[in-house]
């Protein structure tokens, strides 16, 4: 049996095909380049379906099975599914406390540390100005020293106080504006939602949907900055994705997405890990700093007013409902001239006010320091937490760029090598088409 | 190590590394720039509380030191009236020894005993003496202690309750004023007295120079003004004492404000030496990683295809 007279064309019609497609390949890549959410995509070149020739040999007289090119059987899409898995754990975690470092800073900032506006250059004046009382106990001008620095004092702390709390509420708003209906996750679920859809269709056509794949992963890595995400792939692309610690309820199942609201985030609504893990655990911390202000008001004023037995020196709010009580409306309760500075009746003794001087240093000094210091501490450990997370993070995302990326050394080679095949399929089909003409043009030629 | 490495992989590594050196040198130039090493609670938790605790020590030691030195005032401005009165009482007795001379004549007892009358207002002045608008010798009643024309009676208060304190350290006070009232008492017969203290004393003597009683003059009132002149000085030793122990507490209070400072410059200032060498050193790092990042990605196979 003989081989049909253009199969040699036919094979190197496919071998100029398939360098076309490698080719076409090549220079999608190097467009997407520097597409951080892409990934780089190959030509998946395998043998075409070959020809048997049952008895083409005269010797043996067995058949043979003579090679028709080559097939291009997919673009693939070269991704890390481990990789990526890691990338948004970490991810998670290195935006929880990106958020937490943000607030936790506002709270430093806010207590004005060590500079003159502080709390404890304002608890000095206060304690000097008792002292400048006890040297003159009948001078209106001391009376007066002592009342303003006790107002700057008390202001100090309401300032403190409203400061801790607008921090809290804007963290409470912004948890609430991610979670809302209209929110960043709402959104980026039903957008996964409708991708699932699509890619689920274009799989069952039996394509490969790499632009779709891609989107989808970069909506993934997106969702994984505000809380944990546990995706679970069936194989029909309609992807199961679990979302800040509810393994019951899923955020996106199939090509469908459930609202934020209807998920169990986790202790405290924020999942542990992540931004919403971030807005909520700091809050929990923000109130810790707040109870301690306030306690440390309520300490200060209750040891003032101890001493000053006439009327209370400070107003003292002993409301519990109230976090910061006493610290958001701490005031002075006595006019300059009732400032009291002896329990006797005798006009030129000081009593009362040496030993309201003789506080400066003691008990209500040494919590302050050591909770400036743990406001301090806490900012510190976060800050470390976060260098290990980045670190991390650009370690996990430089192993999924070496799997994914495009380089373009790589890309150049190939598009030479596609070059160079796609010019030798071309004299091929030359030389087929000039044996080709031998046949018909010369053998014979003539008759 | 990656198995491929990607351009973009450079550009990212450069970018980070760029960052973490703007970074460094940030934080150095706003320490070089405000020179301190602590801007933050966060730069050093454990130095902050010290920076607090050292501020809180350095304002209390300032209260205590200006309480030293009003202390000081109160009792230098004691120690000069009660000297007054001591010259006014060595006067008296010249006058009074001078009286007790039988030779004397009436008129000349009589000039005497006018001097002494001014003597005893002028002792009363003395001890109506005030410092920053308080009595210095009427305890804490803060009233005028004598009346210079009617009476000797003494109108302060005196015991536990008259005792005007400084506070000199951490529970550690002075009496800083003196009751001379038990010195100066409260004068003669219908007055008050008579308790045989200064002011009933001077009295005496002037009764005495004034009736031409020269025996009393010599047997009792010298006799009695010795003793109440030795309780004066007396009494301006234990003001000296007090004075003393003032000064002490006051360089105490310098020595330990310079330690506190100390440890407070330590803590919170940044050693410029130091810092200007990390800073140049960053300053270089950084340049270099702008350079290499200037030059990534320059060349690739690209460059040698034709």
């Amino acid at each position: 049996m003989a081989i049909p007279t253009f199969t040699g064309l036919e094979t190197a019609l496919r071998g100029l095909t398939a360098a076309q497609a490698a080719i076409d390949t090549t220079g999608q890549n190097i467009a997407n380049a520097n597409n951080p959410g892409y990934s780089r995509q190959t030509a998946v070149l395998a043998e075409s379906d070959s020809l048997d020739l049952p008895a083409f040999s005269n010797t043996t007289g067995h058949g043979v099975q003579l090679g028709t090119g080559v097939d291009v059987t997919t673009i693939n899409r070269v991704r890390d599914q481990f990789l990526d898995v890691q990338y948004r754990a970490q991810n998670s975690a290195t935006s929880g406390l990106q958020t937490a470092s943000g607030l936790l800073q506002q709270v430093q900032t806010a207590l004005a540390e060590p500079s003159t506006d502080g709390v404890t250059s304002q608890l000095t004046a206060f304690w000097n100005s008792w002292s400048n009382l006890a040297n003159a106990p009948t001078s209106l001008a001391a009376k007066q020293g002592v009342v303003d620095s006790a107002t700057t004092l008390a202001d100090t702390f309401n300032g403190i106080d409203s400061q801790l709390q607008t921090i809290q509420n804007q963290a409470d708003s912004q948890y609430t504006s991610l979670t809302s209906s209209s929110g960043q996750i709402q959104s980026d679920a039903n957008q996964i939602a409708a991708l699932n859809g699509e890619i689920n269709q274009a799989l069952g056509a039996g394509q490969s949907p790499n632009n779709l794949l891609d989107q989808r992963d970069q909506l993934l890595d997106d969702l994984s900055q505000y809380g944990t995400v546990s995706v679970t792939d069936p194989g029909n692309g309609l992807l199961v994705v679990n979302f800040g610690g509810d393994m019951s309820t899923p955020l996106v199942n199939g090509k469908s997405a459930n609202s934020v609201s209807s998920l169990n985030l986790g202790p405290n609504s924020g999942g542990t890990i992540g931004t919403l893990a971030g807005l909520v655990s700091p809050t929990g911390q923000i109130s810790g700093y707040l109870n301690t202000l306030n306690q440390f008001a309520t300490t200060l004023a209750n040891s003032v007013n101890a001493l000053h037995t006439a009327t209370p020196f400070f107003a003292v709010n002993t409301s519990t409902t109230s976090l910061g009580a006493t610290a958001t409306t701490l005031s002075v309760a006595v006019a300059p001239a009732n400032v009291q500075t002896t329990t006797t009746s005798n006009p030129g003794a000081n009593d009362v006010a040496m030993a309201i001087a003789g506080l400066a240093g003691g008990a209500a000094d040494q919590d302050y320091s050591s909770f400036v210091s743990q406001v301090g501490s806490d900012v510190q450990s976060n800050q470390s937490n976060l260098t290990t997370a980045n670190t991390l993070l650009s370690s996990i995302n430089g192993q999924r760029e070496s799997v994914s990326g495009v380089s373009l050394d790589e890309e150049m080679t190939n598009l030479i090598t596609y070059q160079r095949a796609y010019e030798a399929s071309a004299r091929m089909m030359n030389t087929i088409n000039s044996t080709l003409d031998t046949i018909i043009n010369q053998v014979g030629a003539g008759l | 190590m990656f198995g491929r490495i990607t351009t973009m992989m450079t550009a990212q590594a450069t970018m980070s590394d760029l960052t973490l050196a703007f970074d460094r040198l940030t934080q150095t130039q706003s320490e070089l720039s405000s020179g301190k090493k602590i801007q933050e609670p966060s730069d050093d938790p454990y130095g902050m509380s010290l920076i607090v605790s050292m501020q809180g020590q350095l304002g209390a030691l300032t209260a205590y030191g200006n309480n030293i030195t009003d202390g000081t005032a109160w009792t230098q401005a004691s120690q000069t009236a009660m000297t007054n009165i001591a010259n006014i009482v060595q006067r008296v007795r010249e006058l009074t020894v001078a009286a007790s001379n039988g030779t004397n004549t009436t008129s000349n007892l009589s000039g005497y005993a006018a001097e002494v009358q001014q003597l005893i207002s002028a002792v009363k002045q003395e001890a109506n003496t005030t410092y920053n608008g308080q009595y210095l010798f009427a305890g804490t009643a803060n009233v005028q202690p004598y009346q210079t024309s009617t009476g000797d009676l003494y109108q302060g208060n005196s015991g536990s309750s008259a005792v005007i304190d400084r506070l000199i350290g951490p529970n550690t006070t002075v009496q800083v004023n003196v009751d001379l009232s038990q010195v100066l008492g409260n004068g003669a017969a219908g007055q008050g007295g008579p308790d045989g203290k200064l002011l009933d004393t001077l009295n005496n003597i002037y009764q005495d120079m004034t009736t031409g009683n020269t025996t009393a003059l010599t047997n009792t009132d010298l006799g009695n003004l010795d003793t109440n002149f030795s309780n004066l000085t007396q009494m301006q030793a234990s003001l000296g004492a007090t004075e003393d122990r003032l000064q002490l507490a006051s360089s105490r209070i310098q020595d330990l404000n310079t330690a506190d400072t100390t440890v407070l410059s330590n803590t919170q200032d940044a050693d410029m030496a130091q810092t200007e060498i990390n800073y140049s050193t960053q300053q270089a790092a950084y340049q270099a990683a702008l350079k290499a990042g200037a030059n990534i990605v320059q060349g690739s196979l690209l460059d040698f295809l034709k």
